[in-house]
């Protein structure tokens, strides 16, 4: 299982404390998710040797307008192994979900953003993964965490009805937002997930990963053909 | 009064929980013990928080990391972890926490999962991101000394950064 977070700038932590703290936890990898103007500066697989998990390079897409965001995703999309887009508004949730170049819309119900059965379609078509934030469950009250509530029900519905491909993350901006996938298992099931969703969630950032990486490597020429002697699947 | 007969007494069962916070953290178990009913009435109301009845049994805190035995319900254990992980700080200070696991006595689950404070902290100077900065170096030990280097908390003029060995090179 994995869980995306946000390190140093974008955060409080360095990827290198994100990675032995996932560890402890019982993760098999993080996707470092910074935005694109807060890029972190580290090694990926010396961390990765250091703390036993796999650290993977994400980038969060994060953009005015669409026009923009669309420019932002194609330079990404050659040097990270996952882009998402920073959701949270109607044009961006609906670029993100019309563009099989994206591989999460994160947050997609964050501050004015919403989400309907078009773009829900529309993300099933072009396997974008819609994000389920448990950010503001986990670390907000009142009234903010009741809309979230709210929020989350809607996008689970929606998923649910068009067969959505979906990730779920504690959206950790710091090492102390990080938290066990039994735990958010057991909250998931509190606000009306079931625990096999949140876990398929949390396995699909690493499946979304080693895909992405098949993707990259060099033995791939176009889908269906690889180079050199590849593993019969 | 006259206690129940055994077959009516509640059921328990004890959580271990383990904490992390930054290294000016000062909160007590009054404090946590607090937080941790607010919780429970946020996540599931004044009922789902009577069912639980969260009890914090054992704590120690000090220099950014701490351990609590948390009494809950037999039967709610999950729906405790649920409002255990939705605790984000307390009395204003960031915390990061985990179960590390659940028994059926107390002295099950310290014997089990409490450790005599693992962690030494030291207060020494470091450099992170081009600066001589102070930071807290922790050191849990040889025995689960994480692969990634001892972890260090690094003061970056008014706030905290949460950093490793590997960071200060």
């Amino acid at each position: 299982m994995y869980d995306a977070v946000h390190a140093r700038p974008d955060g409080d932590s360095t990827v290198a404390r994100l990675a032995v703290t996932a560890a402890e936890y019982g993760f098999d990898g993080i996707v470092v998710r910074n935005h694109g103007d807060a890029l972190p500066d580290y090694d990926p697989e010396r961390i990765s040797d250091a703390s036993g998990v796999d650290v993977v390079d994400g980038v969060e897409v994060r953009a005015s307008d669409p026009t923009r965001a669309a420019g932002f995703v194609g330079n990404h999309r050659d040097r990270a192994t996952i882009v998402a887009v920073h959701g949270g508004d109607v044009a961006t949730n609906r670029f993100a979900v019309e563009q099989a170049a994206v591989d999460v819309l994160a947050h997609p119900m964050a501050g004015d953003g919403d989400f309907n059965h078009v773009m829900a379609k529309a993300a099933a078509e072009n396997g974008v993964r819609v994000e389920f934030s448990l950010r503001a469950v986990l670390r907000s009250e009142g009234g903010r965490r009741v809309r979230a509530l709210g929020d989350l029900r809607k996008l689970r519905e929606l998923v649910t009805e068009y067969d959505v491909p979906y990730v779920v993350s504690a959206d950790a901006t710091s090492h102390h937002h990080l938290r066990a996938p039994r735990e958010l298992r057991a909250l998931g099931e509190v606000i009306g997930f079931s625990a096999e969703q949140i876990t398929a969630g949390l396995q699909e950032w690493g499946r979304l990963a080693e895909r992405n990486r098949d993707l990259q490597s060099d033995e791939f020429v176009e889908p269906g053909v690889w180079r050199g002697s590849r593993r019969e699947e | 009064m006259k206690h129940l007969p055994k077959h009516l007494q509640p059921r328990w069962r004890y959580l271990a929980v383990e904490f992390e916070t930054w290294p000016d953290a000062d909160f007590d178990r009054g404090d946590f013990q607090r937080q941790c009913w607010f919780a429970a009435q946020n996540l599931l109301g004044d009922v789902g928080s009577a069912d639980l009845d969260l009890s914090v049994f054992r704590f120690d805190h000090d220099d950014g990391w701490g351990q609590s035995v948390i009494r809950v319900r037999r039967g709610e254990t999950d729906r405790a972890r649920a409002v255990l992980a939705c605790i984000d700080e307390v009395n204003g200070d960031e915390i990061g926490l985990r179960v590390q696991g659940v028994s059926g006595t107390v002295r099950a689950c310290e014997e089990k999962y409490i450790r005599r404070r693992p962690i030494a902290s030291d207060q020494r100077n470091v450099v992170f991101e081009n600066a001589e900065r102070s930071g807290v170096v922790y050191d849990r030990g040889a025995s689960d000394a994480p692969r990634g280097g001892r972890r260090v908390d690094v003061r970056c003029d008014d706030a905290f950064a949460g950093t490793t060995e590997l960071d200060l090179e």
